[in-house]
C-alpha cells in the first residue's frame, strides 16, 4: 500500500501509520444526525394575549455557536419581517429542524390563505403542525415546538407538542433543556398549584387559589424571571431574551438582554 | 363550420382555430341531452323569513340553508326507484346533485369526499364550500393527462355537470361546476334536459326572503313543470343543507309531506 513513495514505508520513517493493526477490532463508523443545540422557551396566555419566549444562546457540548439565534418565529407573514402574521411559533431542540419544521408550517400557512380564501385559525394551524410532525414519525423533527395565537374568542391560546405531533391546549408551558427548571415554577404562579387562601381553613382545608387569567405585565415579569434564574442554573440558557407578544393590534417582540457567562 | 369542427374535436386538448375545445363543448351537451341517465334539476338556494331568525353575530345575512331537488326518471315500472341515486353526500355540511353520466360523478364526487376527509384530518375543521367545488373543479381539468406517476386519470372530460350545495361558515351556498372546470356560484340554479324552462322559472319566482318550505315549493313546482311524468314522491327527491342538520336527504316520509304541500298549493 505504501510502496509507491519508497522502499522504505512512510510510516517507518515518520514513527506513525494510516494503517490500521490486523489485530485492531473493526473499526465502527457512525453518522448521527441530530445535535442538541440547548436552549429554553417559554409560552404563557392571557385573557387577550399570548407571549411565547426563548433565549437566543445556540450550543453544542461546551461550545457557544451564537449568542443570538433566535427560537421564535412569525409564521405566515406577508414579507420578510413576517409583517400580517397572526400566528407565532418556538422550536427548541435540535435548531437545524427547527428552523426547517419553522419554514415548512410557514409555508403551509400561506398556502392556505391562497387556496381557501381566509386565515388559517390557530385551532387549524395547531392540527396542521400536528400532521406535520406525525408525517416524520420514524425520522422526527428533534425539537419541541410550542404554537400561540388568538382562538376564534379572542383569547390567547397556546398549543404545546412533542416531537412527534403529540398535542395540547394549555395556560402555559416551558420546553428545552431548562424545562424541568422553569415549569415547575409556572405551575406556581400561573396555575396557582400548592398556594392556598390564607386562614381559609386548618391544615389540609386550606382552600387552594384558583388560577384566572393574568395580566399582560404580570405574565412578561414573570418570563424575564423564568430565564433570569434559569440562566443562573443552567449553563446552556444565557446571552439573550427573545419575546413575542400577540394580541389583537398584531405581534410585538421585546429583546432584552441575559447574563452572557 | 362543420368540417372545420370534425378535423379540430378528435384531439382532446387540441384547440381550434378559432380557440375552442370541442371535446369539452361535447361534454356541455351530454348534460343537456336527454337519455336515462340524465335529468332534470333545480336547487334553490333560500333565506329565511322571520319563523327561523338565527342570531349570530358573524352571520352576514339571515341565510339558513339551501335545497336540492332532482327528478328520478323511472324509466321501467321493474325498476327499484330507490337505486337511482342522483343526489349524494360529500361531507356532514356538503351536498351534490348531478346531471348527466352518473358513472362520471361518481369519480369527481369520490374526489370531493377525499378532500373533505383530508381537510378535516389536517386542520381539524370542515372544508370550505368554495374550495370542494374548486377541488373537483381541479380534477375535472385534469383529463387527458398521462399519469406516469399515479394512478391514471381520465382520457375525456367528465360528462357530469353538479350543483353542489354547502353550509360553512360564510352561510348556505350553492355552486354549479362544469366539465370544463369553470364554476360559478348561484342564488338558484337549474341544469339537465328541462332546465332551461326551470332557469326561467326560478328566476321569476325567487327572491331572496324564501324560507324553507316556500323553497321546497319552489324547487318542486319547477320540477313539475319541466318533467314529462306526473310528479309524485316516488319520482323526485330532495335534500337540504341547513345550519342546524348539515346535509341531508329527504326520506319517504318527508318526500310525501313535501310532495302533498305542493298539491295542496296548486
Amino acid at each position: 500500500m505504501m510502496s509507491f513513495m519508497g522502499h522504505q514505508p512512510q510510516s517507518q520513517a515518520v514513527g506513525y501509520t494510516f494503517s490500521q493493526p490486523t489485530n485492531a477490532p473493526n473499526k465502527e463508523h457512525s453518522f448521527y444526525p441530530y445535535t442538541d443545540n440547548g436552549g429554553s422557551t417559554l409560552g404563557i396566555t392571557g385573557a387577550d394575549f399570548a407571549i411565547l419566549a426563548g433565549d437566543t444562546r445556540s450550543v453544542a457540548g461546551y461550545n457557544i455557536n451564537s449568542r443570538y439565534a433566535p427560537k421564535v418565529f412569525k409564521i405566515g407573514g406577508d414579507d420578510d419581517t413576517g409583517e400580517g402574521a397572526h400566528i407565532i411559533l418556538s422550536v427548541v431542540g435540535f435548531a437545524a429542524d427547527g428552523q426547517a419544521l419553522k419554514e415548512r408550517l410557514d409555508a403551509v400557512v400561506k398556502m392556505y390563505k391562497y387556496q381557501h380564501g381566509k386565515p388559517m385559525s390557530v385551532r387549524a394551524c395547531a392540527q396542521r403542525l400536528s400532521t406535520i410532525l406525525y408525517q416524520k414519525r420514524f425520522f422526527p423533527y428533534y425539537v419541541h415546538a410550542i404554537l400561540a395565537g388568538l382562538d376564534e374568542e379572542g383569547k390567547g391560546a397556546l398549543y404545546s407538542y412533542d416531537p412527534v405531533g403529540s398535542y395540547e391546549r394549555e395556560q402555559c408551558r416551558a420546553a428545552g433543556s431548562a424545562a424541568s427548571l422553569i415549569m415547575p415554577f409556572l405551575d406556581n404562579q400561573v396555575n396557582f398549584k400548592n398556594q392556598y387562601i390564607p386562614s381559609s381553613g386548618d391544615g389540609h382545608a386550606l382552600e387552594p387559589k384558583k388560577p384566572e387569567p393574568l395580566p399582560r405585565e404580570t405574565v412578561e415579569q414573570l418570563v424575564r424571571d423564568a430565564f433570569t434564574s434559569a440562566v443562573e442554573r443552567h449553563i446552556e440558557v444565557g446571552d439573550g431574551l427573545q419575546m413575542m407578544v400577540i394580541t389583537q393590534n398584531g405581534i410585538e417582540e421585546i429583546y432584552t438582554p441575559l447574563k452572557k457567562d | 363550420m362543420f368540417i372545420a369542427r370534425s378535423e379540430y374535436d378528435r384531439g382532446i386538448n387540441t384547440f381550434s382555430p378559432e380557440g375552442r375545445l370541442f371535446q369539452v363543448e361535447y361534454s356541455l351537451e351530454a348534460i343537456k341531452l336527454g337519455s336515462t341517465a340524465i335529468d332534470y334539476l333545480a336547487a334553490v338556494h333560500y333565506t329565511t323569513g322571520a319563523q327561523h331568525t338565527i342570531l349570530t353575530s358573524y352571520q352576514v345575512a339571515t341565510n339558513e340553508g339551501v335545497i336540492l331537488g332532482v327528478e328520478k326518471r323511472v324509466t321501467s315500472t321493474l325498476l327499484e326507484a330507490s337505486s337511482v341515486e342522483k343526489i349524494v353526500e360529500i361531507d356532514q355540511h356538503i351536498g351534490c346533485a348531478m346531471s348527466g353520466l352518473q358513472a362520471d360523478a361518481r369519480n369527481l364526487v369520490e374526489h370531493a369526499r377525499v378532500e373533505c376527509q383530508n381537510h378535516a384530518f389536517h386542520y381539524a375543521e370542515p372544508l370550505r364550500v368554495e374550495s370542494c367545488t374548486q377541488a373537483i373543479c381541479d380534477l375535472a381539468l385534469r383529463f387527458g393527462e398521462t399519469g406516469d406517476d399515479e394512478e391514471s386519470v381520465m382520457s375525456r372530460p367528465f360528462g357530469v355537470a353538479l350543483l353542489i350545495a354547502g353550509f360553512d361558515e360564510d352561510g348556505p351556498q350553492l355552486y354549479h361546476a362544469e366539465p370544463s372546470g369553470t364554476f360559478y356560484r348561484y342564488d338558484a340554479k337549474a341544469i339537465g334536459s328541462g332546465s332551461e324552462g326551470a332557469q326561467a322559472e326560478l328566476q321569476n319566482e325567487y327572491h331572496r326572503s324564501l324560507t324553507l318550505e316556500e323553497a321546497e315549493t319552489l324547487v318542486l313546482k319547477t320540477l313539475k313543470q319541466v318533467m314529462e311524468e306526473k310528479l309524485d314522491a316516488k319520482n323526485v327527491q330532495l335534500a337540504s343543507v341547513t345550519k342546524e342538520k348539515g346535509f341531508r336527504i329527504y326520506n319517504d316520509e318527508e318526500m310525501g309531506r313535501a310532495v302533498a304541500t305542493l298539491g295542496g298549493n296548486q
